[in-house]
């Protein structure tokens, strides 16, 4: 049976990198400052490693 | 809003994964059994979170934006009071039944427990249901996605059903199940960060505090005439409308939800996934309600946003969308959008998959073929789901053609569902209750609901017999109407169950309350136990409310 946490841990730190990588040159949106791709991305691929992680432990255990 | 081709590598990769996973589980698939009911062997914080997202649909995630906008904090209402109670009910005293009778849907439960003919028109009702609210949320998907981005209507609900269709079909409850929980996760980044951003800019609570009516942040304080609030509400039709008959009629009978937790792995797994699912159902306002609520802030003070407006308020339905547009920068502009989706197929693979269940056990096997064997009932599932997803689709067109066909239908649904709590309540906790009993039960309760729309009055809408009272808002006059369907079937099952012949005992073992052994599960440990777990979320549920008294 498939483990669940390998494809959604790859899905997020999949979309936390590509986040992360066009955070440096994107625009802002209109009413906030905050570098919002960065911070969201960031918690994306630790979202996800963290599954990877537990998936990888399971699949030791 | 423009979307910019990061949007779309973000929405194409979801895709991919959602179909992936559809395409690695379709070895998992080879008995009806495995495609249908997942095969019974599915881990419990899978089904925890498939049974939570099972039920958030893209019309609940704009829908309870809306409302916050709208009603302000009030909106927690339809978590805190009308859905976070009934999942701790569900789990601690009804799942044994369920799950411990071997039934394989909701009807099955009532054929064992009353008779053919209660099971066959909960069948039936919910086979129907389940397609036309699958369809008018493809609708309502599409709709959105022409005004917000100017997609066509048409490849809107073509490839969002394609989508759902490919990985249902491969691999049947699992696939679904599984997907619900990626798309779970996705809702909740992709919608938090929105929470936080807007209501920070709106000044944080203390200012949304400042900066709103009192009774915007207020859940409980002017609950006590309909007048006083904008949701025309009173307490006691909001608790025992909202908080009693419609909570409990949906999380403790409604299959679409109660099948997740069938596919559990066993008794303990299957009644610990509605209190594990309370626990982020208790936080889900604040993801959901609380942008709604910052976005009437933010239009009030003047920041440069304001919610659209439409005649002489604001179109609160773009609410989401809109603050969306403001706050998120291209790339999680795609991700928001994205969890929009994901939100929409999680509801659409919900209703899809407890159709097909329902379809080919209840009314297939129950009534057209019965004696086939296993690999007919899983041609026929397959196929059930493909015709499903195209009667879907046919709905949604339907919707888009006659509005007022589809308002209709919803506000029979409305009626048929009202009842349907009384009756499990007697078929589980008493065991005089009988299927004439049941059966009359559930016909009168339909008919109490409609009498009392055609009697009452509600912003325009219902009286068509008479009008002999007007309730302040329909709100009102829907919870209203469930009390009174509600009591009605309690009161008529009740009394021709005592007129009719009771069941043998011996027919009724593991199916109602007295009859059951409950298990008790020495492997649990204290924390895992159903009791535990409702308990701290009972407490935790008490502190949200007087947090936001």
């Amino acid at each position: 049976m498939l483990d669940l946490r390998l494809p959604s841990g790859l899905f997020f730190a999949i979309i936390g990198v590509i986040l992360i990588a066009i955070s440096f040159t994107n625009p802002r949106a209109p009413m906030t400052d905050s570098n919002v791709d960065l911070y969201t991305g960031l918690v994306m691929l630790v979202f996800g490693g963290f599954l990877l992680l537990l998936a990888q432990r399971g699949r030791q255990a | 809003m423009h979307l910019s081709a990061v949007d779309y590598v973000v929405l194409i990769l979801y895709f991919i994964f959602v179909i992936g996973i559809g395409w690695r589980l379709r070895k998992s698939v080879t008995t009806a059994g495995e495609f249908l009911t997942a095969g019974h062997h599915v881990p419990v914080w899978i089904t925890s979170l498939a049974f939570l997202a099972a039920n958030l649909g893209a019309q609940e995630v704009v829908g309870m934006a809306a409302s916050g906008a709208k009603y302000g904090i009030m909106t927690s209402h339809f978590y805190w009071v009308g859905a976070v109670p009934a999942m701790l009910f569900v789990g601690v005293f009804m799942m044994p039944f369920y799950y411990g009778s071997k039934a394989r849907s909701v009807p099955e439960y009532l054929k064992m427990r009353f008779d053919e003919k209660t099971r066959g028109l909960n069948a039936i009702t919910f086979a129907i249901m389940t397609l036309f609210s699958s369809g008018i949320s493809m609708y309502a998907l599409a709709k959105m996605f022409n005004l917000v981005l100017g997609w066509n209507f048409n490849n809107s609900i073509l490839l969002s059903g394609a989508i759902v269709l490919a990985y249902t079909y491969l691999g049947g409850l699992t696939s679904a199940i599984y997907n619900e929980v990626l798309q779970f996760f996705l809702i909740v980044l992709g919608f938090s960060p929105l929470a936080i951003l807007a209501v920070t800019r709106a000044g944080g609570w203390t200012g949304i505090q400042q900066r709103l009516p009192d009774v915007m942040t207020h859940a409980w304080k002017y609950v006590g005439h309909p007048e006083q609030n904008p949701m025309g509400v009173e307490a006691f039709g909001l608790i025992a409308g909202l908080g009693f008959v419609l909570s409990f009629g949906y999380w403790c009978t409604d299959f679409l939800v109660i099948q997740r937790a069938m596919a559990a792995d066993s008794m303990s797994a299957a009644r610990r996934t509605p209190l594990l699912a309370a626990f982020p159902k208790m936080i889900m306002p604040f993801i959901v309600i609380l942008p709604g609520i910052a976005a009437l802030a933010l239009t009030k003070m003047g920041s440069g946003y304001s919610l659209p407006p439409k005649g002489a308020g604001y179109d609160y339905d773009q609410a989401l969308t809109t603050l969306m547009a403001q706050f998120y920068p291209s790339g999680m502009l795609g991700v928001g959008l994205t969890a929009l989706m994901a939100s929409f197929m999680s509801g659409m693979a919900g209703n899809v998959t407890a159709f097909n269940t329902v379809f080919t056990y209840d009314i297939y096997q129950g009534y057209i073929r019965p004696n086939a064997n296993d690999r007919h009932y899983l041609t026929v599932g397959r196929v059930t789901t493909v015709v499903g997803i195209g009667l879907s689709i046919a709905t949604a067109y339907v919707a888009a053609q006659f509005n007022d066909i589809m308002d209709f239908l919803q506000l029979v649904f409305g009626f048929v569902n009202a009842p349907l709590f009384a009756t499990f309540l007697l078929g589980m906790f008493w065991k005089r209750a009988t299927g004439h009993g049941a059966f009359a039960g559930l016909l009168s309760g339909t008919a109490a609901a409609a009498l009392t729309h055609g009697l009452t009055a509600a912003e325009g809408k219902g009286a068509w017999i008479a009008q002999i009272h007007s309730f302040p808002s329909q709100m009102a006059q829907n919870f209203w109407i469930a009390i009174f369907a509600w009591s009605t079937c309690f009161l008529v099952t009740v009394l021709v169950s005592l007129a009719t012949a009771p069941h043998a005992e011996s027919r009724l073992r593991g199916l109602v309350y007295g009859l059951t052994d409950v298990p008790h599960d020495a492997a649990a440990k204290w924390y895992q136990q159903p009791a535990t777990l409702a308990i701290v979320v009972a407490v935790a549920l008490v502190f949200l409310n007087l947090v936001f008294l």
